[in-house]
């Protein structure tokens, strides 16, 4: 009896170790749940199982509000659950004419988030440089977009981004502050894979998201769980009781391409940013009749399903074109607007 | 030997012992003493040198007391009411102060009364000497009139008549004297002798409290520094508990070996007394001026004052001992974030009451910045009072740009409509959609008189080909008129 007794209590620490290990591992990546979850093939073991179970329930704890939904369900699945809220999280601009698309999506997830956490303050850190070339965020023009009063605003200006980071690893730790925003422009070496990894180990701690906002930057190494490239798209028509008018700028829209996330799954999306209930639409076609009616309908993002590299992770529909009876789910808000 | 420049003259100015042995005296001309010596060494005198150094020396002599006054070109005052005990009584504290100058190598005079203007005296005619209360008469007695701080001209015209000693002048009748040399003569003497009260006006303000400890052994490592901040700010939190306040602006003062003397403030956005906290500011700030502050030879004594105070509220915790208070962790973000980059390192925009989109939003420092608080909701924020006939606020830009970018308009489809196509930072952007315009005037009632009026700007929104969104203005209308110049366009901001 006893060696045996001896045997489990031996396994059972080490499945113990073994559990933390994973755990740290997990954290350390940003965490991989459906990695983890994917069945295993073959004959699972029964410790395999077992540690299937752990990880798991380990996770729905975190999960349960460890992501932001951003309410389009196609992105939210291609993220894996949603932008993940205590973690640093990267959105690139591909040119710096590109600051207030990139900017204006930033802000609307921060107003996604203050949804929650209403009446927190949200800090962004710049460069000097970066709010000479892109300017500085405008406190009049965010309470009618964005819902965020002028007092909830802080920002900080740094003439070198030495101290810019030092500026947002601070902030970055502390949880009086909703979300704290930073924005460099370029690739600089100082920005590298450790210090992305300092900022996501104390935004980690806090539990509070950081943005990353980089202007006219590449795809450097990162820590980042989440890249998003973000650019402009034509916005929608204003809409009046007669109609759409003509010829009208409406509500603003993005393009969002997933450069990294944690289910690696490519997407892009054109997302419609309601200011009226601080939400996002999809917009599956373009509204505005610039394209020959024989061709309406058509998806103007690519469909990912074809050159999808792992087809068995994520739900099924992940990569997949939303089904037709999305469409009037996805649009119906936007035209009660 | 140091020569000034008089009346179109080179004359010694000042000269040392030996240029005093070779029968040089002060106002000879340089000509004359170098036909007399030609081996004389002659420096250009400096006053603007002379002024800082004398400064740097009182600020050396905080050391002593805080009330540290310049007197004229070459001389400090002293306040050392109630802080000679410290230092041992008043003699040996004169000697302590004489034999710190010495080292530093400067000859120094030193005399110490009950008033001003006996200490002065004693300093100049007497050298090293200790004047009880009550003796200031048997001293200024025999001594020449300039011993009583007055002019040139004054003590002239005294000699005129024959009064040569202050006890002459003490001995006369007060009323002839008044009447013939003014009210100073009396005034000056009457401060000398005690009878009237002289107040020696502190070169700094003095701090309401301030706490210090001398080392024996200097401290050179920023390290020390802080520890013994810490320790200082924990001296200092008894002394802010008794007053009921939280220091606003505190001062850290560092007394070097050799002299020089480091003053390092921070500021802090609402009262603290938590030694902590000081710590912790005082800590970004060392980091900040690691370079600048030479440590020499180590200091010897660091002194923490309270600049300003305020009044402190205490803050109740709750029963888990975690006093959630977030607005108290930004105040110290900022304060910590200010210490370490300057005033403007963190930035809170406030809603100003203007129609101009650059005036509309004032950025102030956080410190100054009016405080969040929870009954802002009482008051009616500004941005939701549109005007009562717009149904909807006009749209604003996510980002502005500092100042506006002139942008190239080659064509626009009417003369006063929105541009087909612009080039800005030399690139070319083709407009798909354009809505506007909002015509915003120049506010004339900030105009100055006769200062021209700004043009009208018409804003568009603009979105180009590629669906960015932009804010462009017209700087001024089309005008026929033949020398009119063509309107002005510029990029003021960039929308979501």
């Amino acid at each position: 009896m006893l060696p045996e007794v001896n045997v489990m209590a031996m396994n059972a620490v080490a499945r113990e170790t073994v559990f933390t290990l994973r755990r740290q591992i997990a954290k350390i990546e940003g965490t991989l749940p459906e990695r983890l979850q994917a069945p295993v093939p073959g004959a699972p073991l029964d410790a395999a199982r077992l540690d299937m179970t752990l990880v798991r329930r380990g996770l729905a704890v975190a999960s349960a509000d460890a992501f932001l939904r951003t309410g389009i369900e196609r992105l939210d699945t291609a993220l894996g659950g949603g932008l993940p809220r205590a973690a640093l999280s990267e959105i690139h601009g591909l040119e710096t004419r590109d600051a207030g698309a990139v900017a204006g999506f930033a802000l609307s997830l921060v107003s996604l988030i203050l949804k929650e956490k209403q009446g927190l303050p949200i800090l962004w850190v710049g460069t000097t440089e970066i709010f000479h070339e892109a300017g500085l965020p405008y406190a009049r023009g965010l309470h009618a977009m964005f819902g965020i009063e002028p007092e909830q605003l802080l920002f900080s200006e740094a003439p070198k981004l030495l101290d810019a980071l030092w500026i947002a690893e601070e902030a970055a730790r502390m949880t009086a502050f909703a979300a704290v925003i930073l924005e460099i422009r370029g690739s600089p070496r100082l920005l590298d894979l450790t210090a992305t990894r300092r900022l996501h180990a104390r935004a980690q701690n806090a539990g509070r998201p950081v943005l990353l906002l980089r202007q006219a930057g590449e795809a450097d190494p990162t820590a980042a769980p989440v890249r998003l490239i973000v650019s402009a798209a034509s916005s929608a028509s204003r809409e009046t009781v007669a109609g759409t008018l003509a010829g009208s700028i409406g509500r603003p829209a993005f393009k969002v391409d997933i450069g990294k996330s944690r289910t690696a799954l490519p997407g892009q999306f054109t997302l419609e940013w309601n200011p009226n209930e601080h939400a996002f639409a999809e917009r599956t076609e373009n509204p505005v009749a610039v394209v020959p009616a024989s061709q309406r309908g058509a998806d103007p993002a690519p469909a990912p399903g074809a050159v999808l590299a792992f087809p068995a992770i994520g739900s099924p529909a992940a990569g997949d074109q939303p089904s037709r009876q999305q469409h009037p789910a996805h649009r119906s808000p936007r035209r009660a607007g | 030997m140091i020569s000034h420049r008089d009346n179109n003259t080179q004359r010694i100015a000042a000269l040392d012992e030996r240029a005093e042995a070779l029968k040089l005296k002060r106002g000879m001309g340089i000509a004359d003493a170098r036909a007399m010596h030609p081996m004389i060494d002659v420096v250009e005198a400096d006053p603007d040198a002379d002024r800082r150094l004398l400064e740097g020396l009182a600020d050396w002599c905080d050391r002593y007391t805080p009330l540290v006054a310049i007197d004229g070109e070459d001389g400090l005052f002293l306040d050392v009411t109630g802080c000679t005990h410290l230092f041992g009584g008043e003699r040996a504290m004169q000697d302590e102060i004489l034999t710190r100058f010495f080292q530093q190598g400067f000859d120094v005079r030193a005399g110490l009364a009950s008033t001003p203007g006996a200490a002065w005296a004693a300093a100049r005619f007497h050298g090293d000497r200790i004047i009880a209360g009550g003796e200031e008469e048997a001293l200024l007695a025999p001594l020449p009139l300039s011993a009583l701080r007055i002019a040139p001209e004054t003590r002239a015209l005294l000699e005129s008549v024959g009064l040569r000693t202050a006890g002459a002048v003490m001995a006369a009748p007060r009323a002839p004297l008044a009447r013939r040399f003014g009210a100073t003569l009396l005034l000056r003497l009457d401060q000398a002798l005690g009878r009237l009260d002289e107040a020696v006006s502190p070169r700094l303000p003095v701090a309401p409290l301030s706490v210090e400890r001398h080392l024996a052994e200097p401290v050179m490592l920023t390290d020390d520094i802080e520890r013994l901040v810490s320790r200082l700010a924990i001296a200092l939190k008894t002394d802010l508990e008794r007053r009921g306040e939280g220091a606003r602006t505190l001062a850290l003062l560092l007394f070097r070996v050799d002299g020089a003397v480091s003053r390092i403030a921070v500021g802090t956005s609402r009262p603290v007394r938590e030694p902590r906290l000081i710590q912790r500011l005082f800590h970004e700030r060392l980091t900040a001026l690691e370079q600048n502050i030479d440590a020499g030879f180590g200091f010897d004594l660091v002194r923490l004052s309270v600049l300003s105070a305020a009044a402190f509220d205490l803050v109740q915790g709750d029963l888990t001992g975690e006093a959630d208070d977030d607005d108290a962790d930004i105040a110290l973000f900022a304060d910590r974030v200010r210490a370490r980059l300057g005033e403007a390192a963190v930035l809170k925009p406030v809603v100003v009451e203007s129609h101009l989109p650059e005036r509309a939003v004032k950025t102030v420092p956080f410190a100054e910045a009016p405080q969040r608080r929870a009954p802002a909701a009482g008051r009616t924020a500004p941005p939701r009072t549109a005007p009562p006939m717009t149904i909807y606020p006009p749209e604003r830009p996510v980002r502005l740009f500092r100042s506006p970018e002139p942008i190239e308009v080659p064509a626009t489809e009417i003369p006063e409509g929105p541009p087909m196509n612009f080039r800005w930072r030399r690139a070319l952007y083709r407009v798909a959609r354009a809505e506007g315009p909002e015509r915003i005037a120049s506010e004339w009632w900030r105009q100055l008189p006769g200062e021209e009026e700004a043009p009208t700007r018409d804003y568009y929104r603009i979105e180009d080909s590629e669906g960015r969104r932009y804010w462009l203005y017209r700087q001024g209308l089309y005008s026929s008129a033949p020398q009119a110049a063509p309107p002005r366009w510029f990029m003021h901001g960039v929308f979501a």
